[in-house]
């Protein structure tokens, strides 16, 4: 049979979004992110290499990763791990788990949205009407707070919706919908103030925080009590010049308490206005220029461990408030999701499995109407094939699939089995025109079917912070290739069957 | 049979057309009385209105159990199970609240005993003044949509009767499912308004088709341009709907966001035959004949 240019123009689209697609056979995991001056990070592994081996042991998935890594460090004592990538050998000498994050090797390039991958999202609103230049800056302020935090698989966007509100939309993957709220509902206001008055805030006063280095930022002890564990820890900050001036200024004026060790005056610590942690300021800093101060903080949990972790994880936000400063203007969470991903995987098959469900109830009703094979099975690659190119093309810029676009996708794939089928009756009846004549009549019912959708569809992008964007998006992509690409191809199909 | 058939539909079909008109005026007489009680066209539920919905993932519970401890600080706790369709067993429960996120996950906690995390559960609360904002908007967008989809329609048929038949087929599909959703005490989440949206489009393709045949057309009488389309359009919504049935069917107990748009999309394509066979068809081919009369 020969093929025309329409049909050439679908084959070139499905080879190109297969190609897209890009399924993959190969197993192993592959980095996500290294956290910086990590000691992974200078031993040179980089992100999207592919781990192949730890100590020799072959690693082929996240699980067989954990287990190599807990076994190995399961003593606490400094071990050799030697892990071998698709690009080289790195080797540390280390008693922690390397600071890295790790997935699967994805089967496809195909990515999925937050809803069927778990992680957290939220939408977060100023108090005030904010300009796009302010938007931008929040932006920026947060991705370097999910930075300094040490989150890298982040997404985060500014949103204006129908009514010109804007939002900053953040999504992260590994992230708890607590580190979410403080590391982007708060304003993040650092202040430190002796006898009420600020000595210094977080951000512009400070030149350097300690982090990652034991010997100036660590849990410092731990203790039980009737109430559960609780742990402190304490860092170093390194003030500027005029921070550390004010300090001397402030203490200068305060008086040494009686029993001479400590001032009358403690250094109070804020975070948007709460109070924090209150330490006593020895003596001996009266009036001094210090630059180096020590904060400190705590930790609780029912465990030793929760409660370590729970130390870690303060002292952690405490440190990225403290570099990154503090935003103009107080935030709102006003919409805070955190979905597991235990049950993306089952959502996945279900939705594969009532799409294909689907797809053979139609062909059933299909062939039972028209009784012709050659036709209807052509109209079932057709819409195979349409499902592809959605997918391909989706690939190919990145789109997140989450549940509306899935839904996008079904609807496509319904509304494109019904265009089929217009096609179908009017290529097989009304013989009296030339098949030419009666194709053209099908794709005027299509291309005006077609319209009506498109511009229903558009008002969707931008209503309620663009969250059903993704509906719009697939539906509009699938009947654009429908009406550009599919139609026309399964008509000239069509057209070559009945002549 | 079918020669009887369009004897019976020549008499027959401007009186068909009361069942649809009396039909349309029930459904916005009883929508105007669903305002006046309750504020709104629908019933919403909590991403509409503000408040938490969680999914907890265990085969540990006794659903009674949980409802009953929970009730008296959450009146308005709404309970049912998560089945996987599978293997046919329950894998956890959902419950829908008004209430803020953190009374209900300590609540929660409490009674369950261990800490809500991700792996273990999904917790998804949406602010009550943004969710208001969020169905003002949805609402809008419902409304454009329908505006854009009318003008496309005039602009492509540039007659005024039948671009207006297929916008009221439209418009009645939309009010009648509305009416349906509201009497069976369905509370639409802000992925049902996405159906009402993917309804405006499935409806006005069977619309476009019977208009186009009927009115772009002249081969063979109107009766047999309408049961030419009524062939095409019939094998279009039927197999839209076993699509659709047989989708519900499966995520049935899995997924609330998607068992809603599959209902609401099944009942309005139920609507659409009525609609477009009965109410469409009616007037276009009082239109066409009456243009007609001297030709005929």
């Amino acid at each position: 049979m020969k093929i025309g240019f329409r049909v050439w123009i679908l084959i070139i689209a499905i080879i190109l979004s297969v190609l897209a697609i890009k399924p993959s056979f190969e197993s192993g995991i592959v980095v996500k992110s290294v956290e910086a001056n990590s000691e992974i990070f200078n031993s040179g592994l980089k992100t999207g290499e592919i781990i192949k081996s730890v100590n020799n042991v072959e690693i082929e998935t996240k699980e067989e990763y954990a287990n190599q890594i807990d076994k190995l460090l399961s003593d606490g004592i400094e071990k050799r791990i030697d892990i071998t990538t698709d690009k080289g050998s790195y080797t540390l000498f280390t008693n922690k788990v390397p600071e890295i994050t790790i997935e699967n090797i994805p089967k496809t390039k195909i990515a999925t949205g937050l809803d069927l991958r778990g992680g957290s999202r939220a939408l977060v609103e100023a108090d005030e009407k904010l300009s796009n230049e302010q938007l931008q800056d929040l932006i920026e302020v947060s991705r370097n707070r999910f930075n300094v935090y040490g989150l890298s698989d982040v997404q985060i966007k500014g949103i204006t919706d129908l009514e010109g509100n804007k939002f900053m939309l953040v999504e992260v993957a590994g992230a708890s919908p607590q580190d979410l709220q403080t590391l982007i509902g708060q304003q993040g206001k650092f202040e430190a103030k002796i006898a009420n008055q600020t000595v210094f805030v977080g951000g512009k006063d400070i030149n350097d925080v300690c982090r990652n280095d034991a010997s100036c930022a660590a849990v410092t002890n731990c203790f039980d009590d009737a109430e559960g564990s609780f742990c402190n820890f304490a860092f170093t900050i390194f003030l500027t010049a005029d921070a550390a001036r004010k300090h001397a200024d402030v203490t200068d004026k305060i008086e040494i308490d009686t029993s001479g060790q400590y001032l009358t005056e403690r250094l109070f610590l804020y975070v948007d206005d709460e109070e924090v942690d209150s330490l006593l300021i020895s003596s001996n800093l009266k009036g001094q220029l210090t630059s180096e101060i020590s904060i400190q903080g705590s930790g609780q949990g029912a465990t030793r461990d929760d409660a370590l972790k729970d130390a870690r994880a303060n002292m952690n936000r405490l440190q990225t408030i403290l570099i990154t400063g503090s935003l103009p203007y107080k935030l709102n969470i006003v919409k805070l999701d955190s979905i597991s991903p235990t049950l993306g995987g089952n959502f996945v098959y279900l939705i594969l499995l009532a799409g294909a469900a689907s797809i053979i109830v139609v062909s059933f009703i299909i062939f039972i109407r028209y009784r012709k094979i050659k036709a209807s099975l052509a109209l079932l690659m057709t819409s195979f094939s349409e499902l592809l190119i959605i997918l391909g093309f989706a690939a190919l810029i990145k789109w997140n699939l989450d549940l509306p676009s899935i839904a996008g996708i079904l609807a496509t794939i319904g509304t494109g089995v019904d265009q089929q089928i217009v096609i179908l009756d009017e290529a097989t009846k009304e013989k009296t025109l030339s098949i030419k004549q009666r194709i053209k009549k099908a794709l005027f019912v299509i291309v005006t079917a077609y319209l009506t959708s498109l511009f229903a569809l558009l008002p969707l992008w931008w209503a309620a912070a663009g969250l059903f964007k993704g509906f719009a998006f697939t539906t509009i992509l699938g009947i654009t290739i429908g009406v550009l690409i599919t139609r026309p191809a399964f008509a000239e199909i069509i057209g070559r069957i009945e002549n | 049979m079918e020669e009887e058939n369009k004897n019976w539909y020549d008499k027959s079909y401007k009186l068909l057309l009361i069942i649809p008109a009396v039909l349309l005026i029930f459904c916005l007489v009883y929508l105007y009385g669903f305002v006046q009680d309750s504020g709104d066209i629908i019933k919403k539920d909590v991403t509409l209105t503000g408040g938490t919905s969680i999914s907890v993932f265990t085969k540990d519970f006794d659903i009674k159990n949980v409802e009953n401890s929970l009730k008296t600080e959450f009146p308005d706790l709404k309970i049912r199970e998560i089945n996987d369709f599978r293997s046919g067993k329950t894998i956890g429960f959902f419950i829908e609240t008004k209430a803020d996120a953190e009374p209900i996950k300590n609540a929660l906690e409490k009674y369950l005993g261990y800490e809500l995390n991700q792996e273990n559960s999904s917790i998804e609360f949406t602010g009550e003044t943004i969710s208001s904002g969020f169905y003002k908007q949805m609402r809008n967008a419902i409304i454009i949509a329908f505006v854009l989809m009318s003008l496309v329609v005039f602009l492509v048929f540039r007659t005024f009767v039948p671009s207006l038949a297929v916008i009221l087929s439209a418009f009645a599909d939309i009010v009648m499912t509305i009416t349906l959703v509201d009497i069976l005490g369905m509370e639409v989440s802000i992925a049902g308004i996405i159906a009402f949206l993917m309804l405006i489009g499935y409806s006005v393709d069977t619309d476009i088709l019977l208009t186009s045949r009927l009115i772009k057309r002249n081969e063979g009488s109107v009766n047999e341009r309408i049961w030419g389309a009524f062939k095409t359009g019939m094998t279009m919504t039927l197999t839209s709907i076993a699509a659709v049935a047989v989708s519900l069917f499966i995520i049935y107990n899995f997924s609330e966001t998607l068992r809603q748009i599959f209902t609401i999309l099944l009942i309005g394509l139920g609507f659409d035959i009525f609609n477009t066979w009965i109410t469409n068809a009616s007037i276009l081919k009082l239109y066409v004949e009456r243009k007609g009369e001297g030709y005929k």
